[in-house]
């Protein structure tokens, strides 16, 4: 049983470090031209420059010219008014406080999810602010917020790196996320029907992972950003890759916003005092063992 | 009105990096930021060839197009012109460039970078021509004063030029007649497009 569990573990991890080597491109290194015509050493010179451009700097180019800003827009304006209608039409859950409440999450834990809280917070919106920057003018503004985005960075690395080795048990694929999935979670219905989640549901699984995973492959690719130590062409796939995965991450980011603090009414309360009530782990969380 | 190019004549260029130095030097350049460099290929063998690149002030240039806070802008002349003060120091920019050409100096916090610094075709910056201002942040304002930038005036074989393009493509095309060979201009195609 345990082999079968670690196999989940160690496929996509094994994988992801394949990938990585495979990826990892070689510098680029200036080849002879010998004696010959100057249009040979054209091509030559190509090589360094415009010749290699070809490969991701027209992508990047074209993307950062316009489609990631717009990606971005969607996504700040499209999840929030999917949620308002769902708020209007369906609206919140709300369970009774009768009965022992049950211990859900440890001080250690909190405290991490409060600092990971933080620090992502910060990232979204500096993030944000050099997305969008032309729209606030740019300068030392940005540029202050560039260095908030590093400190976060690191700050919310080693606070996810921690909620990382105390939820991954619980945040193993089920059989049963797959139904939960299927019926959205129950959230489109007015109806108190337990739905298939164990401690947690499909939906956190997938932002644990995007968080976590994926925050590591931001970290990844954010420090080559950051510190330009690779060769060009491997900053420009750093730089789309990094704008790509963030764009999930802010829309996970408000997906989970929502959710806590609008879609089950009280559930922020549970990370702050640890506790769930009886009625919400029964329907939220059925399979929960207490 | 005349459209600003740069030139250079690989058949020509003999690798004395004058022009690196002349720009260092009198633009007054931040230490580890290069505007122009020398490139040499298949250095110490026969047929060995160099070039001298900076920035080409591309038409549809791809750093305008990608710069977050607009702080890059292009002149009537053609000249790519960056603003320091609305710079963020992102690095889109360099990603961006075929050339190469951005350049970033340590700014003050972590060594992050700062803002952007390039080949200004000696033209100054945004701020009031010939202010102290302007020279500290970009350097000399030679075009506002009716010369060629530096890097051009200083070249010993005249591998390098600049000035009104089709001036310099004219010249260019009687070398490579007198000369009874060579190719196009290198550069042009990426930078100018068929602008």
């Amino acid at each position: 049983m345990n082999i079968k569990k670690n196999f989940r573990v160690i496929l996509p991890v094994g994988v992801l470090a394949l990938a990585a080597v495979a990826w990892a491109g070689s510098p680029q290194i200036l080849q002879p031209a010998g004696p010959g015509p100057s249009t040979a050493s054209f091509t030559a010179i190509n090589k360094v420059f415009t010749g290699d451009w070809q490969q991701y700097g027209q992508l990047f180019t074209s993307w950062q010219g316009g489609l990631f800003n717009r990606i971005f827009l969607l996504i700040l304006t499209i999840v929030p008014v999917v949620f308002l209608l769902h708020y209007i039409i369906i609206g919140a859950k709300s369970f009774s406080h009768a009965g022992t409440p049950i211990k859900f999450f440890g001080i250690l834990t909190r405290f991490l999810h409060w600092l990971a809280a933080l620090s992502f917070s910060l990232l979204v919106i500096t993030g944000l602010m050099v997305v969008f920057g032309k729209f606030i003018g740019g300068g030392p503004l940005v540029m202050s917020g560039r260095s908030v985005h590093l400190i976060a960075a690191i700050v919310f690395c080693l606070s996810a790196a921690g909620l990382f080795l105390i939820w991954l048990k619980d945040m193993l694929p089920m059989p049963h996320d797959i139904l939960w999935l299927l019926i959205m979670g129950g959230y489109l219905s007015k109806k108190k029907k337990p739905v298939p989640a164990g401690k947690f549901n499909a939906g956190q699984k997938v932002w644990f992972w995007l968080a976590t995973v994926g925050g590591g492959i931001m970290a990844w690719s954010g420090y080559t950003l950051y510190s330009f130590a690779a060769p060009v062409d491997q900053i420009r796939q750093m730089a789309i890759l990094h704008n790509l995965l963030a764009a999930g991450l802010v829309a996970f980011f408000i997906i989970h916003l929502y959710m806590s603090l609008f879609a089950v009414k009280g559930a922020i309360s549970s990370m702050l005092t640890g506790y769930k009530s009886r009625e919400e782990v029964a329907i939220m969380h059925s399979r929960y063992k207490i | 009105m005349a459209r600003m190019k740069f030139l250079c004549d690989v058949e020509r260029c003999i690798d004395c990096n004058g022009c690196v130095v002349a720009c260092k030097e009198g633009n007054q350049v931040p230490v580890g930021i290069n505007r122009r460099r020398v490139i040499t290929i298949g250095e110490g063998k026969p047929g060995e060839k160099s070039i001298s690149v900076a920035c080409m002030h591309c038409s549809d240039a791809p750093c305008i197009a990608v710069c977050p806070v607009d702080a890059i802008y292009q002149r009537e002349d053609g000249i790519v012109l960056v603003n320091k003060k609305t710079c963020i120091g992102c690095g889109y920019c360099f990603m961006a460039c075929p050339f190469g050409a951005p350049q970033f100096p340590s700014g003050k916090v972590f060594g992050a970078r700062g803002a952007m610094d390039k080949c200004t075709f000696c033209a100054g910056g945004p701020e009031k021509t010939f202010s102290d201002e302007e020279k500290q942040l970009y350097g000399q304002n030679r075009i506002a004063e009716g010369k060629v930038p530096l890097c051009a005036a200083m070249c010993a074989t005249k591998a390098l030029m600049a000035g009104d393009a089709n001036v310099i493509a004219d010249a260019y095309r009687k070398r490579v007649f007198a000369r009874g060979s060579g190719a196009n201009a290198w550069g042009w195609d990426r930078a100018y497009g068929k602008k």
